[in-house]
This record gives structure tokens, sequence and C-alpha cells, in this order.
């Protein structure tokens, strides 16, 4: 049931001359979670829309399962309508004069099912979603995630080969949000069908994807699996968008002295004048000044993120740097830092290498 | 001058000075607008005599009587009934054709793109501002040549026309503030581009199809220009062309002329009143972005 999606090259430009996308290639394997993750206007939900159908590309081809169902080139597109996709929008897009259960229905009665027929795959989806009772009901009358629910449910019952999602959580309160990507999730891996989801919040992409690729000006960062984005950031901008609290980043000649005492140096082949570091802040700890450690620093600011406890450091030379607290230490005390991971980035932003710093 | 500006801020909800101002000036506004009906209503439920000896606007003697409103509908030599069945005849189908035509036109001007799209929607635009009078000539020769003259489908024709343009530009509007994304999910749900218009786009314009319907359909019945240039069989005229003919020949039967009128004003009337909450809704929704 379950079909690939592949994209071969595919440009976007809208004219007069925003490039929205810039030679994506990427092959969505069948069954897969896949997450498009990017900031706003970095092309995700075109990709998206080019899937469905929404957009043509100006330049590739989109092939689902062994269909072609656009090339640009050869001048091929198939209507949506025939893409056996399901999508669910940004805000749902729930058809604001129908119940709940017409809305279902509607994809069915398009194909002009048999009434009983009908009957039993929407009374089957709404059971499964958990949304049998508010079937009489019209979107109006519904909360969020009830609404959201009822979208899956319309996207599914047509039991597509691809189902799409556009920042499907992005409408809905945290915690709902967070039962919400469950759902979704549990529900995936149940049908094991072939899954995209666009978002512009990392927690999500993390929450849900099999892989992840992080798109931004149109351009592909990068594509990996959510370890690997995280771990072996591609490139500056990964680094800096992937993680929270984000990455400290610094762009230092290679004779500053924290370049030396990090021991940066003696893992870079080339030449650089110049070398981005990055250091995660959950990948370095503050410790009482009698311990090892790299670098030294003066606290400023202590923050505490759910159970963990942060240090904002100042280390002279207005550099500042954000780790994890381990000490007692208060506004103004010294403490030692130790790095236990290292990300090194040359001056284009191209990652070097991940040095893991042994003790 | 601080103040000032924060008074003009607040605006007109909240200050009970300016909710007085405005209302007084609404008042005044509708008192004006609706007096003169009063007048034509108190006069076609008054005996002839009456109003002749003591003027149309006096209370006393006022003696009650529906003898205007019999005679008037049922005057063996024009009759109103008659008037008021042809101007339905006239004014449903001159109502639905249009709407029907306009919606699917202004539908395609909202959504889809077309090479010169924006000079079509231009000449419509200019086609609105032509005056009745100047096209009159033609329409005329016109019907003549096609034996249309003096007939209903003739009439309906050239209503119809008339409407399309002003139903297209109106419902355009309308249409292109509804939310887009409904329109793709159905897309995407199979549905071809007749069903997306039909099953998801036409039940939530009702609003302004109503809207667009109604000013139409009033329209239509108060035009006295066209059918008097274009229907002169007395079997087939509409009402306000009935109207001055009640008038009679060697005196003014003021009763029965303002009977008449009250009559030929019920329909339009009747159809504002019934769909009164589409209609306000329709308005609503045609000035504001949602």
């Amino acid at each position: 049931m379950a079909k690939g999606v592949r994209m071969e090259n595919i440009w976007k430009i809208f004219m007069p001359k925003v490039i929205a996308l810039k030679n994506i290639n990427v092959d969505i394997r069948p069954g897969e979670f896949f997450v498009i993750l990017g900031p706003s206007g970095s092309g995700k939900t075109t990709l998206l829309r080019i899937i469905a159908g929404l957009e043509i590309p100006t330049r590739g081809r989109v092939v689902i399962g062994d269909q072609v169902v656009v090339d640009a080139d050869k001048g091929v597109f198939v209507e949506p309508r025939d893409r056996n996709i399901g999508m669910v929008f940004q805000n749902w897009a729930l058809y604001p004069h129908m119940t709940a259960y017409d809305n279902i229905a509607f994809p069915l009665r398009i194909k002009k099912l048999p009434r009983e027929e009908i009957d039993k795959r929407v009374r089957e989806v709404a059971e499964a979603l958990g949304i049998a009772e508010l079937l009489d009901r019209k979107p109006a009358h519904m909360s969020g995630g009830q609404q959201q629910r009822v979208a899956v449910a319309r996207a599914l019952v047509k039991q597509p080969d691809v189902l799409l999602l556009d920042e499907p959580f992005s409408n809905l309160d945290a915690r709902i949000r967070v039962t919400a990507r469950e759902f979704v999730k549990e529900i995936q891996k149940k049908l094991g069908i072939t899954t995209i989801l666009v978002t512009h919040d990392q927690a999500d992409a993390f929450a849900v994807g099999d892989r992840v690729m992080v798109l931004r000006n149109g351009e592909m960062q990068q594509l990996g699996v959510p370890e690997e984005l995280y771990g072996e950031p591609a490139n500056v901008f990964i680094a800096n968008f992937i993680g929270d609290p984000p990455m400290n980043i610094y762009k230092l000649s290679i004779d500053h002295p924290m370049v030396k005492q990090l021991g940066v140096l003696e893992e870079i082949n080339e030449d650089y004048k110049e070398v981005y570091i990055g250091i995660r802040p959950d990948e370095a700890v503050a410790l009482p000044l009698n311990e090892e450690g790299h670098l030294t620093g003066t606290v400023t600011i202590v923050e505490y993120v759910g159970s963990r406890r942060y240090a904002k450091l100042d280390l002279g030379n207005s550099i500042s740097m954000r780790t994890l607290l381990e000490c007692r230490a208060d506004h103004g005390d010294k403490v030692r830092i130790r790095v236990y991971k290292l990300h090194i980035f040359a001056p284009d932003g191209k990652r070097i290498r991940t040095l893991t710093l042994v003790h | 001058m601080k103040k000032l500006f924060k008074y003009r801020r607040t605006g007109l909800i909240g200050s009970p000075y300016k909710i007085l101002v405005l209302n007084i000036v609404a008042w005044v506004i509708g008192v004006l607008w609706i007096t003169p009906f009063i007048g034509i209503f108190m006069t076609s439920i008054k005996p002839f005599r009456e109003v002749v000896l003591h003027g149309w606007w006096t209370i006393s003697p006022f003696t009650f009587t529906l003898k205007n409103y019999v005679d008037a509908l049922f005057n063996p030599m024009f009759s109103l009934s008659r008037g008021i069945l042809n101007s339905f005849i006239i004014a449903i189908p001159s109502t639905v054709i249009p709407v029907t035509v306009a919606a699917l036109t202004a539908y395609g001007f909202a959504r889809f793109s077309l090479p010169i799209k924006k000079y079509l929607f231009a000449t419509i635009l200019f086609l609105m501002a032509v005056p009745q009078q100047m096209t009159i000539i033609p329409i005329f020769f016109l019907s003549k040549n096609l034996s249309l003259l003096n007939t209903y489908l003739g009439l309906i024709l050239v209503h119809s026309s008339w409407g399309i343009p002003w139903i297209t530009f109106f419902l355009r509007n309308y249409f292109s503030l509804l939310p887009v994304e409904l329109e793709e999910a159905a897309r995407v749900d199979g549905a071809t581009d007749f069903q997306v218009f039909r099953k998801v786009v036409l039940p939530l314009a009702i609003p302004g199809i109503i809207s667009a319907s109604v000013l139409q359909f009033a329209w239509v019945w108060n035009d006295f220009f066209f059918a008097l240039m274009l229907i002169f069989d007395p079997d087939k005229m509409v009402v306000t062309q009935m109207l001055p003919r009640l008038k009679g020949q060697y005196q003014v039967d003021w009763g029965l002329l303002s009977s008449g009128s009250v009559i030929a004003m019920l329909a339009p009337l009747l159809v504002y009143a019934f769909f009164n909450k589409y209609y306000m809704s329709g308005f609503r929704g045609w000035a504001m972005k949602r």
C-alpha cells in the first residue's frame, strides 16, 4: 500500500525572481515518517504543495510509487485528485458548512462509493481516531484538537498512498500538542503509511520524524535521522537552528587563546585564518574551580529550564557561553568549564569535524 | 492636540455623546426617507373625496377603506394583478439567469488564471459604467431583428445581460475572500473543478449569492425604462408600466395611483425582508476581510 516519493532536481521560481526551491533531491521511502523542517520562508510548504499537486515545479520531477506525477521538462502533470494523497492543512481546512461526518465522507462521496460502504469507512476511521461522538457536530463547535482529528480522519478515510501534513500542530496549545504528536505518530506507525510533515518547530520534527530534512532559503541543508542533525550538524546554520537552548557559536581567528585552550588547531588539516567553534550548552558543564577543565568564566545568570540548570558565563574578551551548571554557583562566582564535545566549522560554515574531548 | 487624537481613537462605541449624535443623524435620515411612503400609504387607504377635499396629510376626517386596492388590482382597463404576474415572469428568470452565469464567471475570475484576465475584468468594470440610455437604440434594433421585441424572452435577455457585469464584479470579490485552503482541500480530496465550485464554494457563498439576487430582483422589478422601450402589448406590461396608466386619462385618481404604488413596492420589500439575514451578512462578508 505504502508508496515512496522521489523528488528529482526540483526547482521552484516565483516570477519575477523569487527562488523558492533550489535543486531538491530526496528519496522518501515507503512507510517512512519524513519531516521537512525549516524556518518560515524556507520553501518547505511550497515543496509539500508540489508533492500534493497544488503547485507546479519550475523544473524537475516528482515520482509517487512508480508513477511520475509531475515532470516539468516533459510537461507531465497529474491533477491532485488523481494522486491518491491525503492532506491536512495548517488550519485544517474543514468545510464549515458540513458536519464532521460529512467532512470525513466528502472524499468518498466524490468517488461515488455506495452509501453503506461510505458509512462503514467513516465510522471505522472515526472510531480509530476517537471522534465517533463528534460526527454530528460542525467544525465551529469543536476544539482545535478535535478539528485536527477530523482533518486527519478526512485525509485517511480514502486510504491514501501518501499522507501530507502541513504544520498540523502549530494551531494547538502546548499541552494538546504533545498528545497530538503522539497520536499522529501512532496512527502513522499502525497504518504504515508514507507520511510527509512540514514544520518550523524542531520539537515537532524530532518527536515524530524517522528522518528529517532541513531547508533554508530553498536549499537543502542536511538530511538525516534526528540524532545526526543534533550530533553532527552539517553547517553553522543547522548547528544554530537545532537544539534548545541554542548552541554557543563563535567565529574566532586561529590564534585566539580559546582556540588553543580547546586544542582545536591539531584537528584542522587545512589552513584557515578563522574557524567557527560550536559548543552545545548540554555538552559542557560549569564546575567548581578546583576541578579540571578547559576554560574559566564568571557566572552572570543562572536559569532553570525543566529540571536542568544552565549558567550564562562571561569568559572575558566579550565572549559569553551558556553551559549546564553542576555546582553551587551564583552571579559573580568563578567557575571551571569542561567541554565534552566540540563542533568545528570552516569559515564558509561547512562542518569540519566534531571532537569529543576526553579527560 | 493629543487629547483630540485620543478622543477620535476611542471611536463611536463607548462615548455616549457620539452615540446620541449618531442616533439623531440616523433618525433624521430615516424619517426623511420614510415620510413620502407614509404619505402615499395614507392616501391609498382614504376615499378619493377626502384626498381631494382635505389633502393627503390630514388625520381628520379619516375614513379607512380598501376600495383603492381592490380597484387597482382588478381595474378592467389596466389590471395591476396582470402587471404583477408579468413582473414576476420577467424578474425571476432575469435574476436566476444572470446570477448563475455571473457566479461561474466570477469564480473563474477569482481563482483561475488566463492570459488577458486583467483586461477582461477591466472591460466588465467599464461596461458597468455605460448608461442604459446609451445602449437602448442598439438593443431595440437587435431585439427587433431577432423578433424578440414585445416578448418576455427579449426583456429577460436584456435584463440578464445587464445584470451579469455587476454581479460578476460583486461575486468575484466575494469569492476571492473565501479561504482558498478549503478549495485546495477539496481538490486533494478528489473533486473536479466544477465539484469544488458546487460543493464547497457555492454553499459558502450563499450570503453573497442571495445579496446579489435580492439586488438584481429589486432592480429588475423596479425597472421602467427597458420595459417601456421593449414591451408595448398591454397584456405583457410589467407593473411599473401599469402604474402611470392608473392615473387615468381625464382626472388623476390619487387613491388608485398610491395604492398601486404600494402594491408594486410589496414584492421587492418582501424579498428584502425575507432574506434580510443573508443579505446583511452578505454585505458584511463583502466589506470585511476574513
